[in-house]
This record gives structure tokens, C-alpha cells and sequence, in this order.
């Protein structure tokens, strides 16, 4: 498992897993529209726009997961002094970032027939949007700052500092009463929802994995040969 | 009393300067010289603890600098190349706050004699800010008397003063060093203010 | 003794610095209260609509304008050496985030806290609501003290984008502008409210020298 905490050995595990995640996500995400579009069926009450779904609920995963992975990268990087977690600071906050906006948009493309407007004023919305501004911030620190060395560990505090939104963003639908409908999946309970809209959702879930896989490992890649440049 | 072992400092991936050995006992004056860029601040902000050293160590009495460093800020003023008086406040209130601040017991008299070999008495109730760079860098130095410590870390103290202040900074030099204080200070400049030890970077 | 002594000259050196710069503290009132003016005339002087979302105008302004004030929070001391200063006499760097954090409190806030019955008064809202909101302002400007510390603590290496610090600030106050106005508007949740905010205080609280502390060593270190 070093892999994950040196960039060395990381990039040799790149190299060697990069071809078979491309096609895996190319296989996915073409098996995850086939479901989603023709394989499973429209709900009685929603229609065709429960399709939606398949990119939304993927994507708002992710985007919560790309947070979370990093704040334990910052802990790692600033507790332990694993300069790797800056790496994946600086490489991941993007594909965070558009995931969360690809949450948001086709949220809202869902709501406009559903609940009959674009954006709602709900705890789930909103903190969700905050999430996005969140990454936001993180990409402009980025960019901003001059010298690398404070850069990283600044970014690194405001992950760790940001990090108190992931626990609203989850428990808002259970905390307040929102819009938004309670999550139908989780752990501790069993699924309430049909197998059949089950299958592509996973399936969907684990192409847009992949895809933010692939496009984590380039920046990684990208990261770490410009860090040993002296670049950036 | 401070011993430097060794020591390299790398940022960046760039070595700033390698294996710097270096002992201040009480009465000496060490001169930090070196070109521009050759890492004598870098070195100076790494004796008081603000930057951490790559490889090597800093001793304080004996013990490691970071187990007692609070000891050693104690007995140590250091004054950066900038000027740290307020710009917005008079002279007078300047000295007043760093009286208060360092619980310094220098009398009035005292300071209002060194303020006369500094040719800054007549400016008491001006603000700093309409003080020339080279007097503002000579009030700066009135820390060094109000602060009463035993150790001076002085970061370029001799640019862009005049030679008669010079020879007085030179004469609070020896003083300082007959009661048997200490001092490393870096310059660009040769000198001949009365320098025990001489470290090239 | 010798540091209570030296807590005590801290104060009194921030206390003679913001004396000498009374007039950007003043300028912060000024602003405060002409945006008032302008929220009046964009809204339009029905008293009904303005003393029901005065509450929400004030806390807005109140965290815009504190938020100005950001730029001074470490900015000058870091840029003469009086930071290092301060370091070198016997304080650690989380302590001098909690006293700056304080001064700022003293500094900055409290003149706007002694602003607030006027606003009032302009902004039409009735004496009884006076009360919670000044409590609900002291606890959450003390909040906003140390969200700004943090802030202005990350930006002292970033020349190019200094509006990033408000950015910040203003996302981590987003509870707290919840939670404040919620108070005005429930009188009857009152103490649960209260200890919400308290709450988020304590949190910030001890976040603040942590996050702050390091982010002052680590500009230091690198300047």
C-alpha cells in the first residue's frame, strides 16, 4: 500500500494501472448509459426524469468522497509530513469541484419539472452549493499563491478547516426537514429502492469512479513531475 | 553559549548553504559575511528558530534550541533588517511602547543621552514616518539598549548608515562586549568594528 | 507576573496603533451605515418590509464591513517585524492569534456594537428585539474575530488575491448568520439558539490559534 503515500512508488502502480482503469471506465460508463437510458424502468410518479438520477446521486457520492479522501490527505500530510498529500491537494480539487457541479446543474434540471423551480433554498442545496464554493476557494488558493511551500500547507488547513461542511452536507435531509428527499441507500438499513433502478445506479457510480480515477492519476502524474521541475 | 553544528538549509530543492559550524561564546562578535542571496538572514532567522534546518543542530547552554527556546528568546534581541518602529506614532511613543513591552528598566536619562549620541533628540515628538531611512534604522537600534539582553542577532545592521554612526554602533559594540555580551550580525560591507570571528558564506 | 505585565504592553501598543489609525475604524462605521442607506432606498422606505428584514441587512453588513477591516489583522505587523518581535518576546504563535483576535474584538467590533442602537433606530426595529441582538452580535462578532484571524493568517503570503481572506470568512459565517438571525426571529427558542452560537464560538475558538499559529510560522518562515 506505499503506493498511496509515495510518489515514487505511485507512479510505478500508475503506469501499470492507468490502461486497465481507461478501459474499465470506458466498459462502465457505456454499460451505465445502456442501463439507465433503455434497461431499467420509468417510475410511476416521476417518469423519465428518475433518469436523472443516475448522474446525479453518482456524482454528489464523489463529490463528497473527493473531499473526504482529501482531508485525510491533509491530516497525512500535515500531522505525519507526507508531502504526497499536498500532491493530491493540489491534483484532486478540481474533479472534487466539477463533480459537485455536475451534481448541482443536473439537480436542478430534475427539480424544474419535479418541484417546479431550479434552486430551492434547502439545507441539502445549500450546503451543497457551499461544498462547491468550498472547492472553489481551494482551486483560487492554488492558483494565487506565490511560494509552493506555504501554498500547500495553507490549502491544506482549509481543507481541514473546510472539512466540518461533509458532515452537514450528509446529515441536512436527516437533521432538518428538507425538499430533498432522505438518502434511500444507506448501510444501516436495507435499500428501499428496486433492483432494477439499483443496478445501473451502482453501475453508473462506479464509471464516473473510474473516469474521476483516470483523470486523478494524470494530475497526479502532471503534479509530481513539475514539483521534481521545480515548476510549480 | 549558542553552538550550530553542522548545519544546511535546502528549500526549494536548492541548497542555500551547507555544513555551517559555528559557536558564540560570551564576548564575542561574530561577522556574518557573504554576498547577496548567499543565505546570511536565512542563517540568522534559523538561530532563532524561525526556520527549520534541513540537517544539523542549533545548541542553547548546552541543551537543544527547541527544548528551551523560550530561555533563549529571553536573553536574546534580534533585529531584522526592517524597521519595526510604528510609522504612525512620534519617537517618544515609540520608546514609550518598547519600555513597556520588554519591562525594560532603562531610565529616562539614560535613553535621552543615547538618543543625543544618535542625533535623534530633536526629532522626540515627530512621527517616524517623517524620519529619514538611515535615522529609522538608528532608533531601531535603541532596542538593543532598552532591551538589555545579553545576546544581539543583528540582520545587516551597518547598510545605509553614515560613518560617524558607524563608529558609534562599533563603540556600543565593545561596550556590550566588556560586559561580556555577545553578538552576531551580518554585512556586505568590510568593517572594522572590533570583530573576534569572521564566518564566509 | 512578567507575562501578564507583557499582556498587559501588548494592549497598550495595540491600543495606541488603533488610536493612531482612528480614522479607518471610523471609515468602517461610515461604511456600515451608508450601505444601510443604500439597502433604504433600493428597498424603499415601507416600515413594515424594512423592520422585517432589518435584522437579516444588519448582520449582512456587519460581517461585510468587519470583513474590511481584515487587511490590517496581521498585514502590517508581519510586514515591519513586529510579529517576529512579539514571537521573540516570550509568545508563542497560537497566543498571539488569541490576542490579536481579542484586539480586534476590542478594536474593530465594539464600536460597531455601540453603532447598533442607531442602526436601529434607522432600520425601524422595535426596542424589545434590542436586547437578543446585541447578545447574539457580541458572541458572533467574537466568531467573526477569530474566523478573521484565520483568514487574514492564510493570506499573508497571497499578494495577488486578497479578496480570497473576505471569501473565506464569509463562507465559514454562514452558521453563524443562521443561527444569529434565527435568534430575532424565535424568541420563544431563545436558549437553545444561544447555546447553538455558543457553541460555534467555542469551536472557532479553538480552532483559531491551532489554524492561525501555523499559518503564521509557516508565512515567517518563508517571507
Amino acid at each position: 500500500m506505499m503506493f498511496l503515500i509515495n510518489p515514487n512508488k505511485f507512479n510505478k502502480a500508475a503506469d501499470f494501472l492507468i490502461k486497465p482503469i481507461l478501459v474499465l471506465s470506458i466498459i462502465l460508463f457505456s454499460l451505465g448509459l445502456l442501463f439507465s437510458f433503455y434497461l431499467s424502468p420509468e417510475d410511476y410518479q416521476q417518469g423519465s426524469t428518475v433518469r436523472i438520477m443516475y448522474v446525479h446521486v453518482p456524482s454528489a457520492w464523489l463529490a463528497l468522497l473527493t473531499y473526504a479522501i482529501m482531508t485525510l490527505y491533509s491530516i497525512a500530510a500535515l500531522a505525519f509530513r507526507i508531502p504526497f498529500g499536498f500532491i493530491i491537494n493540489t491534483a484532486v480539487a478540481p474533479i472534487g469541484g466539477i463533480f459537485t457541479l455536475i451534481c448541482i446543474i443536473s439537480g436542478s434540471f430534475w427539480g424544474k419539472p419535479m418541484w417546479g423551480t431550479w434552486w430551492v433554498w434547502d439545507a441539502r442545496l445549500t450546503s451543497v452549493a457551499i461544498l462547491f464554493i468550498i472547492y472553489l476557494v481551494i482551486i483560487f488558493m492554488n492558483l494565487s499563491f506565490e511560494n509552493r511551500v506555504v501554498r500547500e500547507k495553507v490549502v491544506a488547513i482549509f481543507v481541514l478547516v473546510g472539512s466540518i461542511n461533509l458532515p452537514i452536507v450528509k446529515f441536512s435531509v436527516d437533521w432538518w426537514n428538507t425538499l430533498h428527499q432522505p438518502a434511500t441507500i444507506s448501510k444501516l438499513s436495507k435499500p428501499n429502492i428496486d433492483p432494477s433502478m439499483m443496478i445501473p445506479l451502482i453501475i453508473m457510480t462506479f464509471a464516473f469512479a473510474m473516469i474521476g480515477l483516470v483523470i486523478a492519476i494524470l494530475r497526479i502524474k502532471t503534479e509530481i513531475i513539475s514539483r521534481k521541475s521545480n515548476l510549480g | 553559549m549558542i553552538l550550530v553544528k553542522d548545519l544546511s538549509i535546502e528549500r526549494s530543492n536548492k541548497t542555500i548553504f551547507n555544513n555551517v559550524n559555528l559557536s558564540l561564546g560570551s564576548g564575542n562578535i561574530i561577522l556574518l559575511k557573504g554576498k547577496n542571496g548567499s543565505g546570511k538572514t536565512t542563517l540568522l532567522k534559523t538561530i532563532v528558530n524561525i526556520i527549520d534546518p534541513s540537517s544539523g543542530s542549533i545548541y542553547w547552554k548546552g541543551k537543544p534550541l527547541k527544548k528551551n527556546l523560550y530561555d533563549f528568546y529571553n536573553h536574546t534581541t534580534y533585529i531584522a533588517d526592517k524597521t519595526s518602529s510604528l510609522s504612525k506614532l512620534t519617537v517618544q511613543d515609540n520608546i514609550k511602547i518598547w519600555k513597556k513591552i520588554f519591562l525594560s528598566k532603562i531610565n529616562n536619562s539614560q535613553i535621552e543621552s543615547i538618543l543625543k549620541t544618535l542625533k535623534l533628540d530633536n526629532y522626540l515628538n515627530q512621527k517616524v514616518s517623517s524620519l529619514s531611512f538611515g535615522e529609522t534604522k538608528k532608533l531601531e537600534f535603541l532596542r538593543l539598549i532598552i532591551e538589555d539582553k545579553k545576546i544581539w542577532i543583528l540582520d545587516e545592521p551597518l547598510s545605509s548608515l553614515d560613518d560617524e554612526s558607524i563608529d558609534i554602533i562599533g563603540q556600543t559594540f565593545q561596550d556590550h562586549r566588556s560586559k561580556e555580551g555577545s553578538i552576531i550580525f551580518s554585512s556586505h560591507q568590510n568593517s572594522d568594528i572590533g570583530v573576534t570571528e569572521e564566518i564566509r558564506l | 507576573m512578567k507575562f501578564l505585565n507583557k499582556i498587559v504592553s501588548f494592549y497598550y501598543r495595540e491600543y495606541k496603533l488603533n488610536l493612531s489609525g482612528l480614522q479607518d475604524i471610523l471609515t468602517n462605521i461610515i461604511f456600515f451605515f451608508i450601505s444601510i442607506f443604500i439597502f433604504i432606498f433600493s428597498i424603499g422606505p415601507d416600515r413594515e418590509t424594512i423592520s422585517l428584514i432589518g435584522v437579516g441587512i444588519l448582520w449582512t453588513l456587519l460581517l461585510l464591513s468587519s470583513t474590511l477591516s481584515l487587511r490590517k489583522f496581521y498585514q502590517d505587523d508581519f510586514e515591519n517585524g513586529n510579529l517576529l518581535i512579539t514571537h521573540l518576546n516570550g509568545f508563542s504563535f497560537g497566543f498571539i492569534a488569541i490576542l490579536k483576535t481579542f484586539s480586534h474584538f476590542l478594536f474593530v467590533q465594539i464600536p460597531f456594537l455601540l453603532s447598533i442602537p442607531i442602526a436601529c433606530i434607522l432600520l425601524n426595529i422595535v426596542n424589545d428585539k434590542l436586547i437578543y441582538l446585541f447578545i447574539s452580535f457580541s458572541i458572533g462578532s467574537l466568531i467573526l474575530s477569530c474566523l478573521g484571524s484565520i483568514s487574514s493568517s492564510m493570506n499573508l503570503m497571497n499578494q495577488r488575491n486578497f479578496l480570497l481572506g473576505s471569501v473565506i470568512v464569509m463562507i465559514f459565517s454562514i452558521p453563524v448568520i443562521i443561527f444569529s438571525v434565527g435568534i430575532i426571529n424565535m424568541e420563544e427558542n431563545f436558549n437553545s439558539l444561544i447555546n447553538i452560537l455558543f457553541g460555534i464560538l467555542l469551536i472557532v475558538f479553538a480552532i483559531n490559534p491551532w489554524a492561525s499559529g501555523l499559518c503564521l510560522k509557516l508565512s515567517l518562515e518563508n517571507n
